[in-house]
Formats: structure tokens, sequence, C-alpha cells
């Protein structure tokens, strides 16, 4: 009565524990050679990527521990994501690791040990997989937050990033034991067979409950007060980090739980996504405006870029197709590319300033026009500007939005379409301040960015690019990820 | 009223409910306690000594050797259900917490070669 387990399909997460294992023994008993570990796990990682394909390619859909684990093209699909997130978040975090007075070893396996938790979490369809896939994502940034240990502001980030993270695991929890009293079962298939009897009122607390703790993790207003003093405290890799890989993380859990658990309730969460979403991206954007240091403002941005994915989530109910659930993994995938890659030229460019204050990239169009143009295309696709990859992120969203029809949904829309509007404002002061203003005195010591930080701005200006040029590229795999379900 | 609006009845309800539990676990306190305010009473009750000055003695290593106990903490945890299924599970159940230990015994090595264990 061995419990049945298809290695093929679990071969992602045991080349990725592999991993982990081989980057901290590596890291005790050969400390003398301090890249050897980054490029360990950066092999690992990529490792990893072969089995998602092949798996792809092979397309039986595989239900492993009573169907509490599940690898099918959903799953894959952000596998994927998240490996590819991760390969470019190691690749901008080789210069800031090794330049800073930090422990090197350490910081690759707690990042990779997170990853592990994402790539679980892609196929985890019971609340309790999903509970402990979550613990293994942020447990580890809860340290990573905190790794500029000499600096109070890292401290305080780690601080309110755990003290926040327990609170929303508490409340999360609450609900999940409502749920599991009222259906009688964690596995997110027999939640679903539940809710479409006929439940009790009480039943919609539970899906309260639950939905606000994850709100808490995707750091929707008005769950959002830990995220900009957290991202702008912790190390600039680890933030990059924290706003693409975690918060996509945050958002397959959402999604695995509404569209596998909670879908015959709609009445109960559609309501409460519909405000979490009007509210992150109005608030968001409008604390954007007022922002003067640029990791700040992408704080904001992300939390506004959050409502927007929340968007097509607000409406998923009334959609038939699965057009709703396609422009989510649609937009975290261009998201993950924009940001990541504005992230990575702010890296750049404050190892010459060692600066983040968006005054600090005033006239960086005459000191260094290969990166200040690299920025303006990322801004101007966060703000969704055609030809480039933004504006089919927020296409995806219109799309789900007209699919439903309901008039909540065109209300949504209008709002959406409104921040998209105030949005375009602050992104575009950056680029403004790049081409048009006076560059600053010219600070001392510059540190060249590497290869590796260069690759990272590469990889993500050319998906950024071409996928605005060809959106079909997502389209198709978006579909792909959905054509079953 | 609606379906829709009794089912968010039921969230404003248990809202309700607990901050009037809150407020009348306070409130009946506050009634039935007799009140004779001294100054003693007002400083912050830390297990006897004094909050304030008196810092403790302990030795932050035992803090890194709390940790490690967790170490061995979580072993338990796990291997006493283990033991009870492991006639069905056989080879195959051996074979995974022989991997779990050596896992978890990953962190006791981190911790001996980072030189945790010395007590100097």
């Amino acid at each position: 009565m061995n419990p049945v387990i298809d290695y093929h399909a679990l071969a992602p997460e045991i080349v990725l524990s592999v991993t982990i294992i081989l980057c901290l023994l590596v890291d005790l008993f050969i400390p003398d050679r301090p890249r050897l570990v980054p490029q360990l796990a950066s092999l690992g990682v990529l490792a990893a990527i072969i089995p998602v394909l092949t798996l792809a390619v092979s397309g039986t859909d595989v239900s492993m521990f009573g169907g509490a684990f599940v690898v099918d093209n959903y799953a894959l699909a952000f596998d994927g994501l998240f490996l590819v997130v991760a390969y470019i978040t190691l690749l901008v975090s080789f210069d800031e690791i090794a330049d800073g007075d930090y422990y090197g070893g350490e910081y690759y396996v707690l990042l990779l040990t997170s990853v592990l938790g994402m790539v679980m979490m892609a196929s985890s369809r019971d609340l309790v997989s999903i509970f402990i896939a979550l613990e293994t994502i942020s447990i580890p940034t809860f340290v990573l937050a905190g790794w500029r240990k000499h600096d109070t502001k890292s401290n305080e980030a780690a601080i309110k990033y755990f003290l926040i993270g327990v609170l929303s695991s508490a409340v999360m929890l609450y609900g999940m034991s409502l749920i599991f009293g009222f259906a009688n079962g964690t596995k997110l298939s027999v939640i679903s067979e539940y809710s479409a009897g006929s439940p009790p009122a009480l039943f919609a607390v539970a899906i309260f409950l639950t939905i606000v703790g994850f709100a808490f993790k995707v750091s929707a207003v008005p769950f959002h007060f830990w995220a900009p003093d957290t991202y702008e405290g912790a190390p600039l890799p680890v933030t990059a980090f924290l706003s693409v890989a975690s918060k996509a993380a945050g958002f397959v859990a959402l999604l695995t739980i509404i569209r596998f658990g909670f879908f015959n309730s709609s009445d109960s969460w559609q309501p409460l996504i519909w405000v979490l979403a009007a509210a992150s991206m109005t608030f968001g954007n409008l604390a954007a405006l007022r922002q003067t240091n640029i990791v700040r403002m992408l704080a904001y941005s992300s939390i506004a870029q959050g409502g927007f994915i929340l968007v097509p989530l607000a409406v998923a109910g009334d959609v038939s197709g699965p057009s709703a659930w396609e422009a989510v993994l649609v937009y975290l995938m261009i998201y993950a590319a924009m940001n990541l890659g504005a992230f990575a030229v702010v890296m750049a460019v404050s190892r010459r300033t060692h600066s983040t204050e968006i005054s600090s990239f005033a006239g960086l169009g005459r000191v260094d026009s290969v990166n200040a143009v690299m920025l303006s295309l990322f801004m101007f696709s966060l703000a969704g500007i055609p030809p480039l990859a933004g504006w089919f992120a927020k296409f995806v969203i219109f799309r789900a939005v007209f699919d439903a029809g309901t008039t909540a949904a065109v209300v949504l829309g209008v709002i959406a379409a409104l921040n998209a509007v105030v949005a375009f404002f602050y992104y575009s002061n950056v680029v403004r301040r790049m081409w048009f203003d006076e560059a600053p005195e010219v600070v001392s010591s510059p540190r060249p960015a590497s290869v590796a930080l260069t690759l990272a701005i590469g990889i993500t200006v050319v998906v950024v690019v071409v996928v605005g040029v060809y959106p079909e590229v997502f389209a198709r795999l978006g579909q792909l990820a959905f054509a079953s379900g | 009223m609606t379906e829709f609006y009794r089912e968010y009845l039921a969230v404003a309800v248990l809202i309700g409910a607990a901050l009037a539990l809150v407020g009348l676990m306070l409130g009946v306190g506050k009634l039935i306690r007799p009140v004779r305010p001294q100054a003693d009473k007002y400083i912050t009750y830390e297990a006897g000594s004094d909050p304030v000055g008196g810092w403790g003695q302990s030795n932050v290593r035992y803090y890194v050797y709390a940790l490690l106990f967790v170490i061995f903490d979580v072993e338990a945890v796990f291997i006493f259900p283990w033991a009870v299924g492991l006639e069905p599970l056989g080879i195959f159940g051996l074979v995974e917490m022989v991997v779990f230990i050596l896992i978890l015994v990953l962190g006791l090595v981190y911790a001996w070669r980072k030189g945790v264990l010395r007590w100097a």
C-alpha cells in the first residue's frame, strides 16, 4: 500500500530540493570558492525547467497523494513562470550579494527554498498542501527581507513582513478551519462539491477570512500597509523577488482556491474581490503619484498592478469561458517581465549613483543612454502603452470584463480604465526626468554592472518587446494552460 | 432582502459578535472589580522582576541551542506517527524516513560548521 509516486511529475521539485542541499553543503565545506554556490543555484533552476518542458510535451495529467497534488498544464504553466522568474532573480542577485557585507551561500539556499514552495503551490489542490506551500514560500523571504542586517531599515522590513505574514496566516487558517468544518474535507474538489449545494450563510464568513488572508499576501488594499516599507528596506534583488515571484505565488494560490474550490459560491467571493481590486488600483496609483523614491514608487505601482490582476478574478463567476483565468496568467507573465526589468535597471543605475531617489535618475539619458532607454521601455510597458507587452496585459483584463458583461464588471472596467490614465502620469514622470532634466553632480566610485545583470535586463526587455508585438505567444500559452479545465 | 445580502449579513454579524465579546469581557471586569489605585500596580508586570533597568543575564547562546532543539523536536513529531504506520509502508517508508532525517541533520551539520556548538 505504498503511495503511488510519479517521479517524473515530481522532478522539478526534486531537482530543486537536491540543488538546495548541494548549495548548503558546498557553502559549508568549500567556503573559499564563493562563486560556486551562485553558479550551482542557477544551474539547478535551469535544470528544473527541463522536466517542466518534458512534462508539458508528454501532456498527461498526473494526480498524486489522493488528489492533493496535481501536475497538469495549469500547474506546469505557473511552474515555468516561477522558475524563469527565479533564474532572472538569481542573475540580478550576483553583484548585490557579492559586493555587500552579506552571507553569500545562505542567500541562495533561502531563495531557492522559497522557489521550491512556489513550484509546489502551482500543483497544490488541497487546503493543507496550499498552506504548506505558502509557508515554504514565506518563511525564507522573512529572513531575506532582513538580509542587510546592519541596516535598521532592513530590520524594520523583515519585522513588519514577518508580523504581517504571521497575522495573515492566522486569519487564513481560521477561515480554512471553518471551511473544513463545513465541507468535512480539505480537498478543493470536496469543497467545490459542498458549495454547489446550498451552504449556510456562515460559509461566506469562512470564504471571507480565507480570502482576506491571501489579500495580505498579495498586498491588496486595505491589507497592503506592510508592502512599501518592506520593499524599501529589503535589499533590491529581494524586493524584486517579493514584488514579482512571491506576489505571483499569492495570486496563484488565490486563483487555485477560487477556481477549484469556491467557484460555485461566486456570490460570496466576487463582491469581496471586487472591492479589493477597485481599492488596490485606486489607492496604489494615488499613493504612487506622491513618491520621490523609485523603489517606493514601484512598491505602490505593484499594489496597483495587483489590483488589475484581481479584476478578472472579480468577474470570473460571470464569465462562461476560461478568458478570466487566462487573463490572470497572461497578466502575471507580462507583469513579471516588466517589473523585474524595471528593478534590474534601477539596480544597474544605483550601482553608479548609490541612490534610488527619483531625482538621481535626472539626466540619465545623457549620462547612460542605454539604461535610460531600457527604463523608459519598462515604464511605458508598465503604463500599458502599445507596442510594449503591458498593453496586452491590460487588453486581456478588459476582454474578461466584457465577457462577463454584468453591471458590476463594467463599473470595475471603468475604474480600471481611469486608473490606467492616472498610472501613466507617474510612470512617464520618471521618463521625463531622465530625458529632459539636468543630471545632478556625479557621484564617486561607480561600480560597473556585471554581465549577469545586463543579461537579466536583456532577457526581460526582449520579452517586453516581443510579446508586445506578437502577443499570440503568451495568449497561446494561456489557452493551453486552461484548455482541459 | 436578497440571498446575496443575507450571505454578507453573516460576516457583519460575526464582526459584531467579535466586538461585543471583547466589550463584554472588559466591561464586566470593569464593573465587578474593586478599584484601589496604587503606583506599584501600574508598573508593567514582567514575571516579578523590575521591568526597567534589570536586564536579564540569559546568555544569547541558549537561544541558538533552543533553535537546534527544534531540529530534534520536529524529527520526533514525525517519527511517532511514522512508527505506527511502518509495517504496511515497509522498505519504502524506511527509506523515506532516512531521507527526511538526513535533511534535518543537515541543520545540525550547518550549526556545527558555523562553530555554533563550541561553548567559548
